[in-house]
């Protein structure tokens, strides 16, 4: 069942000199539980489309429809930075969000505390986010972003501030938690093996303007795991998906 | 930053200051032959304190001039900060403004002291008034500076979260610029002081700057003496007044590891 459908959807940002066409149309189906990664250069307008499915920017033409009556009444949003409120600790920060969804007092608290442990911060519920490192933040991020259960979960760039060791362990931690929640995830990413690990497909745009310029099907079996890392076919696919990006 | 440890090194810190002061002052009498009307010995001013609380005039008069002070810095803080909120969100209404904000801002309002009293009468409202012109435009600066300088991926936040405007800010741009609020509220405190205590020398029966103009009419010097020190002595409680709610309110600033 297709979780969300694009279809002919194009974006034009005004700027000094006039139009700059981010994204032309661009036709695109994620299924209901899919991991889609999309890749691109810099100003292909990835981000662009990401936000346009998280309702935070207007598209200027096309259509969007989702499967769900419910469809964008809740997406869940993980952004480059871990954007958490440094006033308030790891589990105030998972509680607010679940909060504005209505869910309130000792229910929130044990619910965050459930997802801090799913993002193995469970000794960490009471630090502020000044006290974690970068990688531990963005976990805080993520459970955040799941807390409310929203049928989507959004993801741009979210690792991408992140040094290599901490960025392959939580890119693991997040193929550990799509196989847990069965949630849809759209990755936006820079880097080829990160989309090639994590995904079913993968969405391969080129820049100005920003189309669609291939969809890789990755067949690798799950779990998935450093071995994966070693077969030939995941250094094939990865160098097609380099050869793409040129 | 200030912290609790840091706070009573100041408070040490102040009152070595105090000693420090009075000490010099005394020794300088005891030297040096001053007529007591231009400098009278601590004692005296001491002594003239001492009146003043046996007589309890200095209630009325602390009373009188503390609720200037309370009720125009409430005020200013409260209308400062709706007022900063509401230009810091539409930025139309700020290039309307911005030009009116510029003269009111820049104009000395201790120069308009006398137009209050004429437009607001010679009672508490005129003073309030005077006061709350003082502290508005410190409180009213910091709070656009401060919700104008949320992040806009807080913005995004509170868009993904679905939260209302008044939601948001609540819960996200008043405790983020919560500092650059409280350094307009500490600005303004001391400026409400001041205005309080000169709209006092202008009309008034009663309350400390009363007190300094009597004093000074009649060459009592200790009475004015005491009465300076006890606008001092506002002055220096309200800024660790600010300082604890600092630190309640920004304790999370200061916990880094």
């Amino acid at each position: 069942m297709s979780m969300v459908s694009v279809r002919g959807v194009t974006k034009c940002f005004p700027t000094a000199t006039g139009f700059v066409n981010a994204l032309s149309p661009v036709d695109l189906d994620i299924d209901a539980g899919e991991f889609v990664s999309i890749i691109g250069p810099s100003g292909c307008g990835k981000s662009t489309l990401l936000r346009i499915f998280a309702g935070l920017e207007q598209h200027t033409t096309g259509e969007i429809s989702w499967g769900s009556q419910h469809g964008r009444d809740k997406v869940g949003f993980v952004f480059q930075e871990p954007v958490l409120l440094p006033w308030k600790s790891a589990l105030a920060n998972i509680c607010f969000a679940l909060e504005a969804f209505g869910i309130k007092g000792e229910a929130a608290n044990t619910e965050g505390r459930r997802l801090l442990e799913l993002v193995g911060l469970d000794q960490f519920a009471d630090a502020l986010p000044s006290q974690l490192s970068g990688g531990m933040r963005q976990r805080v991020a993520i459970a955040r972003a799941l807390s409310y259960d929203p049928q989507i979960l959004l993801m741009d760039e979210p690792f991408g501030a992140l040094d290599l060791l901490t960025r392959d362990k939580l890119n693991d931690e997040l193929a550990d938690i799509w196989a847990k929640t069965g949630k849809t995830i759209v990755l936006v990413t820079h880097s080829v093996e990160e989309a090639a690990y994590l995904s079913d497909r993968v969405v391969v745009m080129s820049a100005r303007p920003g189309v669609v310029k291939r969809i890789y099907i990755v067949p690798f079996e799950r779990p998935r795991s450093e071995a994966t890392k070693l077969l030939p076919e995941f250094h094939r696919l990865m160098a097609d998906l380099r050869q793409d990006l040129k | 930053m200030m912290t609790a440890h840091n706070l009573l090194h100041r408070f040490r810190d102040l009152a070595i200051a105090v000693f420090g002061i009075v000490g010099v002052w005394w020794l300088y009498i005891s030297i040096a032959s001053v007529p007591t009307f231009l400098l009278p010995t601590p004692q005296s001013v001491g002594q003239a304190l001492w009146t003043l609380v046996q007589s309890g005039d200095i209630w009325a008069h602390l009373g009188a001039t503390l609720s200037v002070v309370l009720i125009g810095l409430a005020s200013g803080v409260a209308l400062g900060i709706v007022c900063g909120a509401l230009l810091a969100h539409f930025d139309k209404l700020r290039a309307w403004l911005d030009g009116l904000l510029l003269f009111l801002q820049t104009a000395p309002k201790i120069a308009l002291a006398p137009l209050f009293l004429i437009w607001f009468g010679l009672g508490l409202l005129s003073k309030v008034i005077l006061v709350i012109s003082l502290v508005f435009f410190p409180v009213l600066i910091g709070t656009m500076l401060g919700v104008r300088s949320v992040a806009p991926s807080l913005h995004d936040l509170a868009r993904i979260l679905k939260l209302s405007a008044w939601r948001s800010f609540v819960s996200i741009e008043l405790p983020h610029a919560a500092a650059d609020i409280l350094a307009g509220v500490r600005v303004g405190s001391l400026q409400a002081v001041v205005g309080a205590i000169l709209a006092e020398w202008l009309s008034s029966k009663v309350g400390l700057g009363y007190l300094m103009i009597m004093a000074n009419s009649t060459f009592n010097a200790p009475l004015l003496f005491a009465a300076v020190a006890l606008t001092v002595g506002i002055g220096i409680v309200m800024y660790f007044l600010i300082e604890s709610i600092e630190m309640r309110v920004l304790h999370w600033r200061m916990s880094h590891d």
